[in-house]
């Protein structure tokens, strides 16, 4: 057995908890999850089936841990682990599944094969076997955490460009965005690039937040790697810098997978609740608009608008309601998917497929299903609130024709929030003449 | 106690047995519960995880393979049947007519059931593909069981053959596929848990 097929074992040994291991033993091999997967509803191809995905894993386990797998490997389909096989594993769970639960949420056992696959992308992970795009991209995030000072004040000259940018906007001299200041309500966590921080900036300002930016990003790659030591280690500079700023609230940006692993996950790496409140800024756009904290000009969107539930978010987070109530507020025609919510299906950009370059075909074929969703609404514009969904989606519609437009939640609330503001001006003006 | 009850018994033990190294199996394993501040109630979840949540119109996979869900749910409702069967066999003469009549239907439905499961394993191209020796093997055994517990209320003469594949079938429990009627309830707990504290299922419906 080569090293780094043990190495993949260990790894596997450790990712083997309660939940992992009756994934493992409870399958009937029914098949009945096979169309919920996105994947194999694009593609028809049986390997893309969550059962049959899993099945590469039961083959590792069953030789490992069941009895008649070792007496009678072929009776169980039972095999043991070798290059090859660690090989062939890494296109199941890396580039073929999100991730997303969607079958979990069909399976009549109950079979969480996402959970199966995060154990195996440990393993592959420990085994060198992960893309090296993911790890990379891991690393740097990790290493980002060791060298913050430096980093610091680059990004503090960064931040006031933006923020005469969001004054530009919004029109408002008065609008600031302040980097970790103490004891601050909100720490916001964006991620790279203007477009999750100046639209954020004009909201948190016309709300009357006290927020503040945080000088970290909200992606964690750690979580596709499936590795708990790089995932905490990312999360750990959010949790220090809000825990050392006093805020009680951290809001991520629209981004999926991040509000997964630090409003669910991370808690867990850590040992219990953080003394703060972990919510997406989905959450607080919904809250505000309840309370009446933004006034908004739906004519202002005045293209159908169709929203994609981000699994993240809405299957695996439980931001459902949140997003239609942002967009009915904010956007004059909002058309349903069907199916959506926690039965929506997934893009086929998530789970770290988006930011592989090799997989840009496979994930492409495995988003027709989303495709076709996206024609049938009809909208000519489509929202979603995750920046995987984001570029996928984007992706999808010059790779299908579909000619769609992508847009945040937050875009269209500024958008709204700069016609209600423009409208404010125009009617005293016409009263007067 | 006769022959067949030491029979029965010694499979009984077996599977007692087997059931409990997997239950120290399973305890044995980190338990990694989610210590995120809930969003929902994991009661809920729980309770539409065992019951609207298995419902045939519940969930898309099976409002799309209906007939190979009320399949396999006949089938199960049957496997119930013959072990009572075999519960209440040493009273089988004493037993009401309704309630024999009963099992025999239950049993027979769900061997037929059975029965159509694995010839679909071997038919079906996708089923037969995913499927293992195991799997074919224990449909098998667990269909003949059911159809032997019909068999035998109807002809005395059979209850030997009835008693065989009990014991067989409650020997084979721990070591095979049919292991998965003791992790299905962990696995609907976790399900139910997991989405019910996010907020995500509740008891009805999927949250809409």
């Amino acid at each position: 057995m080569s090293e780094s097929v043990q190495r993949a074992l260990a790894a596997f040994r450790r990712a083997l908890d309660r939940r992992v291991l009756t994934a493992l033993e409870v399958c009937a091999r029914c098949g009945i999850c096979a169309e919920s997967c996105h994947v194999f509803a694009s593609t028809g191809q049986l390997q893309d089936a969550p059962t049959a995905r899993s099945e590469a894993v039961r083959r590792l386990y069953r030789r490992q841990y069941d009895p008649l797998g070792r007496i009678f490997p072929w009776w169980v389909r039972a095999g043991e682990a070798t290059e090859g096989d660690l090989d062939a594993l890494s296109e199941a769970a890396f580039a073929t599944c999100t991730l997303c639960q969607r079958c979990a949420m069909n399976c009549p056992l109950g079979v969480d094969t996402a959970l199966i696959m995060k154990a195996a992308r440990a393993m592959l992970a420990a085994a060198g076997k992960a893309p090296e795009m993911l790890v990379q991209l891991a690393d740097a995030a990790v290493a980002r955490g060791e060298n913050v000072q430096v980093f610091r004040e680059i990004y503090r000259e960064i931040v006031a460009d933006l923020e005469q940018q969001a004054q530009e906007q919004l029109g408002d001299p008065a609008l600031r965005i302040s980097l970790e200041r103490q004891g601050a309500d909100i720490l916001y966590v964006a991620l790279s690039g203007a477009h999750t921080i100046v639209p954020a900036a004009i909201i948190f300002h016309a709300a009357g937040a006290d927020w503040t930016l945080s000088a970290f990003e909200a992606s964690n790659y750690g979580v596709f790697l499936g590795d708990p030591e790089k995932a905490r280690a990312i999360a750990r500079r959010i949790v220090d810098e809000a825990t050392h700023l006093g805020v009680r609230q951290v809001v991520l940006t629209e981004c999926g997978h991040a509000y997964a692993a630090l409003r669910w996950e991370a808690p867990g790496w850590f040992g219990g609740e953080f003394p703060f409140r972990v919510r997406s800024i989905v959450e607080l756009l919904a809250e505000y608009i309840r309370e009446g904290r933004l006034r908004l000009d739906p004519s202002a969107n005045p293209l159908p608008v169709t929203y994609h539930d981000s699994c993240n978010l809405a299957r695996k987070g439980g931001l459902l309601e949140e997003p239609r109530v942002v967009l009915r507020a904010a956007v004059q025609e909002f058309r349903e998917m069907t199916p959506s919510r926690a039965e929506a299906y997934c893009c086929g950009g998530g789970g770290g497929l988006v930011a592989v370059p090799e997989y840009e075909e496979r994930r492409l074929r495995a988003g027709r299903k989303k495709a076709e969703q996206i024609m049938a609404a009809g909208a000519p514009l489509v929202a979603t609130s995750c920046e995987n969904c984001f570029l996928q989606i984007r992706d999808l519609s010059s790779h299908y024709g579909l000619a769609v437009e992508v847009t945040g939640l937050m875009e269209l609330v500024v958008r709204a929030l700069l016609g209600a503001r423009a409208r404010a001006v125009r009617v005293p003006a016409l009263q007067a003449a | 106690m006769g022959s067949w009850g030491w029979v029965l018994a010694g499979a009984c033990a077996v599977a007692v047995n087997g059931l409990a190294r997997h239950l120290v199996l399973l305890l044995g394993r980190p338990y990694r519960p989610e210590m995120a501040r809930p969003a929902g109630s994991v009661a809920q979840g729980v309770l539409y995880a065992f019951s609207w949540g298995m419902l045939p119109w519940a969930k898309e996979s099976t409002r799309r393979h209906m007939l190979a869900y009320l399949r396999g749910v006949v089938f199960h409702l049957g496997i119930g049947a013959a072990f009572l069967a075999l519960l209440v066999g040493p009273w089988r003469a004493q037993g009401a007519g309704p309630l024999r009549w009963a099992l025999v239907t239950l049993s027979a439905g769900g061997a037929m059931a059975g029965l159509g499961g694995l010839l679909a394993r071997v038919v079906e191209t996708r089923l037969r593909r995913l499927s293992t020796p195991d799997d074919f093997f224990a449909v098998a055994l667990v269909s003949l069981f059911t159809l032997a517990a019909a068999a035998a209320i109807v002809v005395p003469a059979l209850v030997p053959a009835f008693y065989g594949l009990a014991a067989a079938t409650l020997a084979y429990i721990p070591f095979g596929k049919i292991r998965h009627c003791f992790y299905f309830f962990f696995a609907r707990y976790f399900f139910g848990a997991g989405f019910g504290r996010r907020g995500v299922l509740r008891w009805g419906k999927v949250h809409e």
